[in-house]
C-alpha cells in the first residue's frame, strides 16, 4: 500500500515501534485515539496488559510535523494453550486512525506491519474480533487474507454482533489433536 | 484508577428526588422509558425500589420513610404498581433463563448486580398493587380524562397480563390457560401503541452513572436504548412467540419442532427448552425414551421388532428378543444426549446453532460407530436375512442389512452438516467470492443425503411389502408407522433433491461470475487458497463419512475448468429445473403439515417453501441474464452486467443467495 502517494497527508508519515520508553509521551494519545473508536470501555490495565509484553508487536502511525499520534496498532502473539497441540496465535486487538487521516491506506499499514512482525514470529493463525457493523475494517482484513470463522452472537457491550476473523498462516494438523479447532472455527 | 468509579463528587451529578410528584404524562413517559431501556438499573425509581432489598410489600417503595399520616402521591402509586410488576416479572425471567442453557452475555446479561428482583415479595401482593393501582386510575378518570386513563390502566393490565405469562408453566398439561395472559397481553398492545404520544419522557431519571452505586470495579456499561417502536416491537414478538410456543404442547412428533426465524427472544426460547425438558419428561408428559423410540420409528424403523415394549420382559438370555432389549436400550443411553442436544441446539441463538452444530457433529460421528456396533449384534443374534439386489454395475447379486441405527444416526449427522453450511450463508460468515465453492460442498453433501434416503427407503418398502404379503391383515398401529415413514422419506428426499439440485445451480452460476471478473476475490497477499480451505472445512475434517473432499477436488469441482462457460450455465439450468420441480411439488401438491413434519409451524414451513422456489425463479432470472450478457458479448466484444450480491436478508430465503445480475451503460 503506497501511502506517501496522497497530497494530503501531511508528507511521509513516520511508523514508529512502540516501546517502553515511549509510554509518557504517547499512552494517553493512544487511549484518547483508541477510546473514540472503539465501543469497549477499555481500563488503563487492558492498554499495560498489551504494551507491557508485546510492545514488538504494536506499531504506531506519527505525523512527521509534530510527531503527534496519527493512527496505532495493539496486538499480542501468544501459545493458544487450550489445546493439546498448541499454536501460535496472533491477536490484533485494536487498531485505530485519526478520522480526519482516514482513506489513505495508513490501517492497511498498520495491519500489514503487524502481520510481518507476527509472521516473523512464527505465528501460526492470526486472528481477531471486529464488529459486524464496521464493514471498513473487516474490508480491510479481508482484502489481506482474512476469512470469517464465525459469528459471536451479541458480542459487544452496546448490543453488537461480532465477527471472528481468522488468517491461517500455516497447516495445523489436526490428526494430532482432535479438538484444535474448538476455539476456531466452532 | 478505575474507570467506573466516581472521579470526584460534581461528577455524580444533582440527585434526583424520587418522591417528587409527577403528572400524569411524566409517569406515563417514564413507563415507556421503562419499556426502551435494555437494563434495569439505569433507573432512579427501580433503584429506589431495590436498594436496599426490600423484604416485604410495605418497604418495596420509592420512600421508605413517610411521615406519619402523609400518603402517596397517586401518580407516584401508579407507577410505583408498574415498576414491582414489572421487577417481579423480570425476576421470574432471569430465573427462568438462568435455569436452562443460554449464554451468558451474548444472550443475555442480567445486569443485577447480584441484586435480587423482589424475590422476598409474594406474587399475590403484587398482584393486589396492580389492582390496586388499576382501581385509582379508574377512579381518577375525571382527573385524568378517558385518555389518559385508558393508557395507564393498558399498561398496568399488560403487566398483570405478564406475571401471569411468567408462570405459565404451571399448566404444561392445559394448554389453553397456558395460552391465555400470553393472548391477553397481545389484545392490550394496539392500545399502548397509540396512546405512547400522551406520555412525556423525564430524562433525568435515567442515568448510566447510576451503576456507579452498585459495583465500583467495572466500568458502568453503556446506556443501550432502543426506540419505543422498536421496544414496541420487541414485546408484540415476545407475547406473540409465547402464545404460538404454546402450540408445541399439542405436539405430535420430535419432526416437527422446526427452527423459527426470525428468531424469538431468549425468553421465549428458554421457556421452549423448559418445555420440552423438565424434570426428564418432554413436554410434561412423554419420557425421553417415547420421544426416541417415536423419532427412530418415523426416521428408518417403522414398526420394527426391536422397538417392541415386550422384549423388555423376556428374561432369557438366549432370546433374540432380550438381545434386542438390551442392545436397544444401551443404544438409547449413548444417543440420548447427542439426540436432545440437537433439539436443545435449535433453542439457543442462530451463531451458537451453528458453532454448536460444528461440535456435536463429532459426537454423531463417535454415535454412528456405537451404531453399527449394536446394529451388527442384532443383525447376527436376530439372524436378519440380507436384501439382495443386483449390482448396477455387472448384475451380480448384493447383500445388504438394513442397519436402522446406523441409518438414523447417518441421516441426523448429515442434516447437521448441510445445516452448518446453510447457516453459514445465513450468517454472513462466507464471502462472495467463496459462495461457488461453498455451494458445491452444500451440492456434495446433499447428494449423500440423497443416496442414503434411497437406502432407507429401499428397505422401508420391503417392509411394507412384507406387510402386505403377510398373511394375517397388519395391525392399524403397523399401517400408521409404515405410512408415516413412507411420507417422512418422500419428503425428506425431496428436500435432499431440491437442495443438491439448487445448490448445484447457484454453485455453477457463481462459478461463471466469478470467470467473467463480476464477482472479484480481494487480493489477500498473506494467504493462499489452500490455507483458507482447510481453516474453512476445519469443522467437517473429523467426519470420516462423508470424507471431507481434497483441497483438488473441491478446487476442479468450483471452477470446473475442462468445461466451458456456456456449458456450465446450460447445467446450471438443467439443476435449476429439477430444484424448481421439487419446490413446486411442495408447495402446489398441497402437503399437509402431516405430509411436511410441520404439525405446529405449517405455515412457515410453506412459507420457507414458497421462499424457495422464488429462490430458484431469481436464479433463472439471474443465470438467463448472463447468457444474453454472453452471447451480446460476442458481436460487441463487452458484457455490459454487473453482478450485486444481496445480504440474505435481502433474499427471499437466508440460505439461498442469488445474485442481481443487473444490466450497466
Amino acid at each position: 500500500m503506497d501511502i506517501t502517494k496522497n497530497d494530503d497527508l501531511p508528507g511521509k508519515l513516520r511508523y514508529v515501534q512502540y516501546e517502553h520508553a515511549l509510554e509518557a509521551e504517547y499512552l494517553p494519545a493512544i487511549r484518547t485515539l483508541i477510546a473514540k473508536d472503539l465501543s469497549e470501555p477499555y481500563s488503563i490495565y487492558v492498554y499495560r496488559y498489551f504494551l507491557c509484553q508485546w510492545a514488538h508487536l504494536c506499531f504506531m502511525a506519527l505525523n512527521p510535523a509534530d510527531s503527534s499520534l496519527i493512527g496505532v496498532i495493539i496486538c499480542k502473539l501468544e501459545v493458544h494453550a487450550s489445546h493439546s497441540n498448541p499454536t501460535r496465535r496472533g491477536y490484533i486487538a485494536m487498531l485505530a486512525v485519526a478520522s480526519s487521516f482516514r482513506g489513505h491506506g495508513i490501517a492497511t499499514a498498520l495491519v500489514k506491519k503487524a502481520l510481518d512482525a507476527m509472521t516473523k514470529r512464527n505465528a501460526d493463525e492470526i486472528v481477531l474480533e471486529t464488529e459486524e457493523t464496521n464493514i471498513p475494517a473487516m474490508r480491510l482484513y479481508e482484502r489481506l487474507g482474512f476469512i470469517r470463522s464465525k459469528k459471536l452472537h451479541r458480542y459487544y457491550l452496546n448490543g453488537n454482533s461480532a465477527y471472528r476473523l481468522v488468517l491461517p498462516l500455516k497447516v495445523i494438523d489436526l490428526d494430532a489433536d482432535s479438538s484444535s479447532f474448538d476455539g476456531q472455527m466452532a | 484508577m478505575i474507570s467506573g468509579y466516581p472521579n470526584s463528587e460534581e461528577d455524580l451529578e444533582e440527585l434526583y428526588d424520587v418522591a417528587r410528584p409527577l403528572l400524569p404524562e411524566q409517569v406515563l413517559g417514564i413507563i415507556d422509558q421503562l419499556l426502551c431501556h435494555e437494563t434495569l438499573f439505569t433507573s432512579v425509581y427501580v433503584e429506589a425500589l431495590l436498594m436496599p432489598t426490600p423484604r416485604n410489600i410495605q418497604q418495596a417503595d420509592f420512600i421508605r420513610h413517610m411521615p406519619d399520616g402523609s400518603s402517596h402521591d397517586p401518580m407516584l402509586t401508579i407507577l410505583r404498581a408498574y415498576c414491582l410488576g414489572m421487577l417481579k416479572a423480570c425476576g421470574y425471567v432471569n430465573d427462568r433463563i438462568r435455569s436452562e442453557h443460554f449464554y451468558e452475555e451474548e444472550d443475555f446479561v442480567t445486569n443485577t448486580y447480584s441484586r435480587n428482583l423482589l424475590a422476598a415479595i409474594p406474587t399475590d401482593d403484587i398482584r393486589e398493587t396492580l389492582l390496586e393501582a388499576q382501581n385509582l386510575v379508574s377512579s381518577l378518570r375525571e382527573k385524568l380524562g378517558d385518555e389518559m386513563t385508558t393508557a395507564l390502566d393498558h399498561r398496568l393490565k399488560l403487566r398483570y397480563a405478564f406475571l401471569a405469562a411468567t408462570e405459565c408453566l404451571q399448566h404444561i398439561r392445559e394448554p389453553e390457560l397456558a395460552r391465555k395472559p400470553w393472548e391477553e397481553a397481545i389484545a392490550l398492545l394496539p392500545g399502548i401503541k397509540v396512546s405512547h404520544e400522551l406520555g412525556k419522557a423525564v430524562d433525568e431519571a435515567f442515568s448510566a452513572k447510576l451503576q456507579r452505586n452498585l459495583a465500583s470495579t467495572m466500568p458502568p456499561r453503556p446506556i443501550v436504548q432502543i426506540g419505543f417502536a422498536d421496544a414496541f416491537g420487541h414485546l408484540s414478538r415476545l407475547f406473540k412467540d409465547g402464545s404460538e410456543l404454546i402450540g408445541v404442547l399439542d405436539f405430535t412428533d420430535s419432526q416437527c419442532l422446526l427452527a423459527k426465524k426470525p428468531q424469538p427472544l431468549v425468553y421465549v426460547r428458554t421457556l421452549l427448552q423448559t418445555f420440552l425438558f423438565n424434570e426428564m419428561e418432554f413436554l410434561g408428559t412423554m419420557s425421553i425414551r417415547q420421544i426416541m423410540d417415536d423419532d427412530f420409528s418415523i426416521v428408518a424403523m417403522p414398526a420394527n421388532p426391536r422397538l417392541d415394549r415386550v422384549n423388555d420382559e423376556i428374561e432369557v438370555v438366549q432370546d433374540p428378543r432380550f438381545v434386542m432389549s438390551q442392545q436397544m436400550e444401551l443404544f438409547r443411553q449413548r444417543a440420548a444426549q447427542p439426540f436432545l442436544d440437537v433439539l436443545r441446539t435449535f433453542c439457543q441463538n442462530r451463531c451458537r446453532v451453528r458453532r454448536t452444530l460444528c461440535h456435536i457433529i463429532r459426537d454423531w460421528e463417535n454415535l454412528q460407530v456405537d451404531a453399527e456396533e449394536i446394529d451388527q449384534i442384532i443383525q447376527v443374534r436376530t439372524k436378519e436375512r440380507p436384501m439382495v439386489q443386483e449390482s448396477p454395475v455387472d448384475g451380480s447379486p448384493i447383500e445388504s442389512y438394513s442397519l436402522p441405527l446406523s441409518s438414523w444416526t447417518y441421516l441426523y449427522k448429515l442434516r447437521m452438516m448441510e445445516w452448518i453450511v446453510q447457516l453459514g450463508f445465513e450468517l454472513e460468515v462466507y464471502q462472495p467470492d467463496e459462495f461457488a465453492g461453498m455451494y458445491w460442498y452444500l451440492n456434495y453433501l446433499a447428494k449423500w443425503r440423497l443416496q442414503h434416503m434411497e437406502r432407507i427407503q429401499t428397505f422401508i418398502r420391503h417392509r411394507v411389502e412384507e406387510a402386505r404379503r403377510s398373511s394375517q391383515a397388519p395391525e392399524p398401529v403397523v399401517i400408521r408407522q409404515l405410512e408415516r415413514s413412507e411420507s417422512f422419506v418422500r419428503l425428506s428426499m425431496l428436500d435432499a433433491i431440491v437442495t443438491w439440485e439448487l445448490s448445484d445451480a447457484l454453485s455453477c452460476l457463481y462459478t461463471v461470475l466469478a470467470r467473467l471478473d463480476l464477482v472479484k476475490a480481494p487480493p489477500r497477499p498473506y494467504s493462499d487458497n489452500e490455507l483458507r480451505y482447510e481453516l474453512r472445512m476445519r469443522p467437517f475434517a473429523p467426519i470420516g463419512l462423508p470424507a471431507l473432499p481434497t483441497f483438488e477436488m473441491f478446487t476442479a469441482g468450483t471452477e470446473q475448468p475442462e468445461v466451458s462457460t456456456p456449458e456450465i450455465l446450460q447445467y446450471a439450468e438443467k439443476a435449476l429445473a429439477g430444484a424448481k420441480r421439487g419446490y413446486e411439488r411442495f408447495v402446489s401438491r398441497n402437503f399437509t403439515a402431516q405430509d411436511a413434519f410441520s404439525v405446529g409451524s405449517h405455515d412457515r414451513w410453506v412459507t420457507s417453501m414458497k421462499n424457495g422456489l422464488k429462490s430458484c425463479i431469481a436464479t433463472g432470472i439471474a443465470i438467463s441474464a448472463v447468457q444474453k450478457a454472453l452471447e451480446r458479448s460476442l458481436k460487441t466484444g463487452e458484457l455490459k452486467i454487473k453482478a450485486e450480491v444481496p445480504t440474505p436478508d435481502k433474499c427471499y430465503h437466508d440460505w439461498w443467495v442469488v445474485p442481481r445480475i443487473i444490466p450497466i451503460q
